[in-house]
């Protein structure tokens, strides 16, 4: 620990650890020092003199190495002959800083009347306007003239597309550099940059595509002024006009907190819609960052093509119909079917969604699946993170260890989280079948061979890292699908389990198992007591009544495909009319997070709570309300009227969600840096957390549970013309909840298939061809991408980008013959 | 393919052997020095190609260029003359310098003389400022330094480079 250092600053006395800066430090006791370049997640640069201020030192006497004393007994206090910045210079002992004298505030003046001799002060159409730090510090310290000419000021360029996603206004920009270390410091994606000198600095990117990083939306918070916009809001509204609701980002298992920004306008007719969504701070879950997945993947809510009315089949159509006769008809089905009932629920649901389906399928004695690539959720039950974990706390003493999974492209504030981690000493080690961004920082990286990866965890402890990971204060694993099936991440999460177990670090703070789930409540679906079962072609083909909410397995699997078609009855709960909708006999359509109440549960296995952004849209309904309502006309109690009320029955019966309560998850406590708020202002744009902070869930006890052993190998085993084909994920995919926003268009994932040059020239194939990818007996055109790093003899997919593949399989690719194509896929 | 290290691998090599492995970044000044010599000036495909070789981002690259008024990412006169209008030589009349001197040549600043010999550049404080007005002149491979000018001090220079290139030319243009 640092010894304490104690100061005053502006007559306050201060006590803080040494190295904090002035800045900082004043900030703590509620003095606000203003800053344009200073952040406090980036490194200071002092570059825009903005937080100049007065600092004396006590007088300390050379010969006798004692501190000077003035006739009143007080300690003699040295004044520089300048003025310091106050975000570059440390506390000292004694110091003694004044912010508030006249020389301090001529200086904020000047500094105030320097930015200003080119910004073109065009606040009332800049999106900035309103929660702007140039604009209401210039209100606060500046002068309302300038002694500089209008005629010399800079005229630049006003919209320049940066990429797809961010425009830069050149005027606009002060140079402060916290976008260029943003992408720097941060993220590791040196992309945009300063280019001349002086008055002429201006912000570009040498990309391809421009601004090529999935954190660009971050630099638009942090940028001081209305230089840089998002296309998704620019010019869409004035910060006054929108309220804003705390919400959660549902697409990956981080549980990014953000807060979402609406408006009512006229141009929806009148309806309240969403402007943007933001990063809302939560120090131990996202910071104050989000991914661009997050912020613009968005538009699914606000679709036109959303289910609007419940639908009924007669006979090879689907008509609308009205709540009362589907849900009788649904109910009088399920009645029928008793234990004929199967429920296939996925992560996308809410926990009061996933526990009222539950209870209704089990009061029918019938079989509730968690609809879900991946395994091991019963594992990390009882290995996870322990409450109180942080992983903004590990790193020197910490060791890491990243298997199967691409953190950068499933879990991006993972990947940011981790390499802050490394940055501060922790130890990487990153296993996997191909290179990823992890192997950047990881201080030892292990390629195996695909299948074996369970083998390579099971061998860290006999290998050369083995006595760092066994000395590590903390052990924490991030274990993924990437390349993986779903008995084989089950396997790895054994073996990672085993891992911690042997070293001494199972159920140890800042330690643990972290899943990287493809949902964003796949922790939940566990939690809730919905497992993946096996056989699941099976039980869909012989299910009597089979009801579907949050998934849309005829899309993903060309045998579930074929299954439901011989599936009895088919109930589905969604948001759009997907493949499996299609299909069904009865349709509900559901309210989207944006327009209702619940709960996640993250990876990291914290409940957070979430709010209504929106109206709920007339005629739809929660998938929880849905499930109730069944219920009642099967004579069931399930609470319908609220989620928090199914909450609490929950959280009655879940011995982990035991005791906690809507109130409890909307608690917050203060978090550093101080961010959203005017008077102090530091961070930028990024929601203050007023509204809960979540609470991380204990572990379930290990008494009676045995980690699942088994054959950790996993190999694929192709003849010499067949390949094994490995899934592999990526960020911005296919599925409906990206496609529905245009703007991240241009960078989907397609339907590639990548494969080493040598697997190529065995196999005679070449680049860019197309070729036929039969997977489970349907064949989908795919073009062949040449790639070194890919294993040879294997070759990967992008799930969800147009070829429905789950499990590695093994494959054999046709050339496509004539109008083959199309035939086979018919 | 990159070109630029096809067509300069011994260059390359000898450059980036003296800065420890793994370290290339520091690399990227005699690189872009290599590259401007070669062509005159940067091209945006040998910016790409530097930035491969050293393995940071081309942005990075382009902000270095940027950055030096010494690098060209356009192509330019064979000789870039270069007044320096920060404060300090402002206050001994670059300003005004700068603008007569273009005025004799009939070309604004940024421009290029219509033989494509000369082309005259504002720049930040070249660290003469006592010395003001003064530009330096690059060219030929060559930066050199010309202080306490006179616009016909100046003009006379430019003959000079004009004769020059014309003798090297070995035309008499
Ligand atoms: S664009 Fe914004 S964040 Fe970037 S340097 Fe300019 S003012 Fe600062
Ligand atoms: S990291 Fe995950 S949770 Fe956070 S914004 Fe991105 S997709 Fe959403
Ligand atoms: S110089 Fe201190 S905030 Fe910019
Ligand atoms: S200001 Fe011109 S050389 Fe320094």
């Amino acid at each position: 620990m640092p010894k304490d250092i104690t100061l005053t600053i502006d007559g306050q006395t201060v006590t803080a650890p040494a190295g904090t800066l002035v800045v900082d430090a004043a900030k703590r006791i509620g003095i606000n020092i203003p800053v344009f370049c200073y952040h406090p997640k980036l490194e200071p640069v002092g570059m825009c003199r903005m937080c100049l201020v007065e600092i004396g030192r006590p007088v300390i006497d050379r010969t006798t190495n004692n501190p000077v004393f003035e006739a009143d007994g007080k300690p003699k206090i040295q004044f520089g002959p300048k003025l310091e910045t106050a975000c570059t210079t440390p506390i000292s002992e004694g110091m003694v800083v004044v912010g508030l004298s006249d020389k301090v505030k001529a200086a904020r003046k000047d500094v105030l009347e320097f930015l200003l001799t080119s910004h073109p002060l065009d606040c009332p159409i800049c999106d900035k306007g309103g929660e702007c730090p140039l604009q209401n510090q210039t209100l606060e310290y500046g002068s309302a003239d300038s002694r500089f000419l209008l005629d010399e000021k800079m005229r630049l360029s006003k919209h320049v597309p940066l990429g797809d996603l961010i425009f830069l206004d050149r005027e606009r920009c002060i140079q402060c550099a916290r976008c260029v270390r943003f992408q720097t410091e941060i993220v590791d994606d040196p992309v945009i940059g300063f280019y001349n000198r002086g008055r002429k600095l201006e912000i570009i990117t040498d990309s391809q595509p421009g601004f090529d990083s999935i954190f660009s939306g971050n630099t638009t918070d942090i940028c001081p002024v209305g230089a840089l916009t998002t296309a998704d809001f620019r010019f869409g509204a004035r910060p006054w006009e929108m309220n804003n609701a705390a919400s959660l980002c549902t697409h990956c298992p981080v549980g990014c907190n953000t807060t979402i920004n609406v408006r009512r306008e006229a141009k929806t007719g009148g309806n309240v819609s969403i402007k943007r969504i933001m990063p809302r701070q939560n120090e131990t879950v996202n910071e104050i960052w989000m991914c661009d997945k997050g912020r613009f993947a968005y538009h699914f809510a606000d679709s036109p093509d959303r289910l609007k009315n419940p639908l009924i089949r007669k006979g090879s159509e689907l008509f609308q119909t009205t709540w009362t006769e589907a849900l009788s008809a649904a109910s009088e089905k399920i009645k029928q079917a008793g234990s004929g009932l199967v429920t296939l629920a996925s992560g996308r649901l809410t926990n009061e969604d996933i526990y009222n389906l539950r209870k209704l399928t089990e009061t029918q004695g019938g079989t509730f699946i968690g609809y879900s690539r991946m395994a091991g959720g019963e594992i990390v039950n009882r290995f996870g993170m322990l409450p109180g974990s942080n992983l903004g706390d590990l790193g020197k003493d910490s060791v890491i260890v990243v298997v199967s999974s691409d953190l950068h492209e499933e879990a991006p504030i993972w990947w940011l989280r981790v390499r802050e981690a490394v940055k501060r000493g922790a130890v990487l080690i990153s296993i996997s079948i191909r290179p990823t961004r992890l192997d950047k920082i990881a201080a030892k990286t292990l390629r195996v061979e695909p299948g074996r990866e369970a083998l390579a965890v099971d061998a860290i402890l006999t290998g050369d890292m083995a006595d760092i990971v066994k000395q590590a204060k903390h052990l924490l694993v991030f274990y993924g699908s990437d390349g993986l099936g779903r008995k084989a991440t089950g396997q790895l999460a054994a073996a990672c389990a085993r891992l911690l177990e042997t070293s001494g670090h199972a159920r140890r703070i800042n330690s643990g198992l972290i899943p990287v789930w493809e949902r964003g409540n796949t922790q939940g679906l566990w939690d809730m007591g919905a497992h993946p079962a096996d056989q699941i072609v099976e039980r869909i083909a012989s299910a009597r009544v089979l009801l579907v909410a949050g998934a849309d397995p005829a899309n993903d699997d060309p045998m579930m495909e074929r299954a439901l078609e011989k599936t009895e009855f088919l109930i589905v709960q969604d948001l759009f009319a997907t493949a499996t909708a299609r299909k069904a006999d009865i349709v509900f359509p559901v309210l989207a997070f944006t327009e209702r109440e619940g709960t996640y549960t993250s990876g990291e296995r914290r409940v957070q709570r979430f709010y209504p952004a929106v109206p709920a849209p007339e005629g739809l309904k929660a998938d929880y309300e849905i499930a109730a309502e069944m219920g009642a006309e099967l004579g069931l109690a399930l609470e319908s009227s609220a989620a928090s009320l199914v909450f609490q029955q929950l959280a009655a019966e879940i011995p982990q969600y035991s005791g906690l309560t809507y109130p409890l998850l909307a608690k917050t406590s203060d978090q550093w840096p101080i961010v959203g708020r005017p008077d102090v202002y530091f961070g930028g744009t990024s929601y203050a957390n007023r509204q809960g902070l979540g609470i991380h869930l204990p572990l379930l006890p290990l008494e009676d549970f045995e980690i699942p052993s088994g054959d950790l190998d996993m190999s694929l085993h192709p003849d010499a013309h067949e390949l094994a084909v490995y899934p592999v994920t990526r960020l911005l995919d296919r599925g409906i909840t990206v496609t529905t926003s245009p703007l991240l268009a241009s960078r989907l994932a397609q339907a590639d298939l990548f494969i080493h040059p040598a697997t190529a020239r065995k196999m005679f194939l070449n680049a860019d061809m197309q070729v036929m990818l039969p997977v489970d007996g349907a064949a989908y055109p795919v073009r062949i991408v040449l790639d070194e790093t890919v294993p040879e003899g294997a070759a990967l997919i992008p799930r969800s980008a147009g070829v429905p593949i789950h499990e590695p399989q093994v494959a054999q690719v046709a050339p496509p013959v004539g109008d083959h194509a199309s035939r086979v896929r018919s | 393919m990159n070109e630029f290290f096809v067509q300069n691998t011994e260059a390359i090599q000898k450059i980036l052997s003296a800065y420890p492995a793994g370290n290339k970044r520091p690399a990227v000044m005699p690189l872009l020095y290599l590259a401007q010599r070669t062509n005159g000036f940067i091209q945006k495909k040998t910016l790409d190609e530097i930035a491969e070789i050293l393995e940071i981002t081309p942005t990075e690259v382009a902000s270095i260029v940027g950055f030096y008024t010494l690098y060209h990412d356009e192509p330019g006169g064979r000789y870039h003359l270069q007044v320096c209008t920060d404060l300090p030589c402002a206050l001994r009349g670059a300003d005004r310098f700068l603008q007569d001197l273009c005025d004799n040549l009939g070309i604004k600043v940024g421009e290029t003389t219509a033989d494509g010999l000369i082309t005259i550049e504002e720049v930040k404080c070249l660290a003469g400022c006592h010395h003001a007005p003064l530009f330096q002149v690059q060219g030929d491979g060559d930066i050199s330094y010309h202080e306490d000018q006179t616009v016909d001090a100046a003009m006379q220079l430019i003959a000079e480079l004009k004769k020059k290139a014309a003798e090297r030319e070995g035309t008499n243009a």
